[in-house]
């Protein structure tokens, strides 16, 4: 996952259109808010435009220029609050901080389109503004619901390696949860490893003890007869 | 489990979280969830310095990933109860 903020110009249908969304992997619509404008750090605002706020990420999209939109995935939200002091914003916005990768690459800068896209990675403070401050309160919590959707990705490798570790929960809850399949000398005593393998071996075995117990007994036997004889 | 019981119980108390990029913002604890994500109210940033826009907050959610410390007020602690609730996590009850 990349972390802060970057150019998104993907949209579909007519006029300024819509972003699209990544359908295939859940991504849904949770809230559009027409006539937002946007800040970035201490840049001027952009406007017009039209704030999306999906399950993974808020997207702003200028409402006159169909390759101007940015969005930012909630993973990256460090933080998000209302700001309605006017000594601190003239306007009243929802004011997020941004989540930005380490800075350790600022030699790479080459061309200015790349140096445009590392600039906005960088960006760690981002405004709306809504021209309707109503909306302000209803926006916060839309911003909650979609970054309690959004925890921390588990690593997949950490994932893996559970598998192997059965909790007690998951032996007393999950009835068939650790289905015989995962097991499968369960399910089919012929291939398991004591069957397929040591069978003859265990037989054989068997075999020898009895032979060494008729032997020892014969002995006995023979002493018995000896002291009869002696007798 | 045991420290989103233990915020649980901390709700409408004051306490400062320390985020992971140094900002430390008090402030009255509203909420927390399962991820520790963590709202706040009545809101003043400690350093206001690095951070002037934060003045304007008065209320604000921190995402549980982002943060360092939470700092705790000391009538809320109790060592023992902690001590206990530790020990029991550890042995997986």
């Amino acid at each position: 996952m990349v972390l802060g903020l970057r150019q998104f110009i993907e949209r579909t249908g007519d006029g300024a259109g819509v972003p699209v969304l990544d359908a295939d992997n859940g991504e849904e619509m949770m809230h559009v808010q027409p006539g937002v404008s946007f800040v970035l750090g201490n840049r001027s605002p952009e406007t017009p435009g039209t704030l999306y706020i999906s399950t993974k990420k808020v997207v702003w999209l200028s409402d006159v220029d169909r390759t101007k939109g940015y969005a930012v995935d909630f993973l990256s939200l460090s933080l998000h609050a209302v700001s309605r002091d006017p000594e601190a914003y003239p306007s009243p916005c929802i004011y997020t901080q941004i989540e930005v990768e380490d800075d350790e690459h600022e030699s790479e800068e080459s061309d200015s389109e790349s140096s445009e896209v590392l600039e906005l990675s960088r960006i760690t403070e981002m405004r709306l503004v809504p021209s309707d401050p109503g909306q302000l309160d209803t926006l916060f919590d839309v911003f909650c619901e979609c970054a309690e959707l959004n925890p921390e990705p588990v690593d997949e490798d950490d994932e893996e390696g559970h598998n192997w570790i059965i909790s007690a929960d998951q032996m007393a809850g999950e009835n068939g949860g650790l289905a015989e399949a995962d097991f499968p000398f369960f399910a089919n005593p012929s291939n398991s490893i004591g069957h397929s393998n040591g069978h003859q071996d265990l037989a054989g075995s068997v075999l020898q003890l009895q032979i060494d117990d008729d032997r020892f007994e014969d002995a006995e036997e023979m002493d018995h007869d000896k002291d009869i004889s002696h007798r | 489990m045991l420290f989103f019981s233990y915020f649980k119980d901390l709700v409408g108390r004051e306490v400062t979280v320390e985020l992971k990029n140094d900002l430390a913002i008090r402030g009255t604890l509203h909420s927390v969830d399962q991820y520790l994500n963590i709202k706040l109210e009545n809101t003043r940033v400690v350093d206001q310095d690095k951070y002037p826009h934060m003045l304007s907050v008065r209320n604000c959610f921190i995402r549980g990933s982002v943060v360092r410390y939470v700092q705790l007020p000391p009538e809320g602690v109790d060592v023992d109860l902690l001590h206990d609730a530790t020990r029991r996590e550890a042995r997986g009850g």
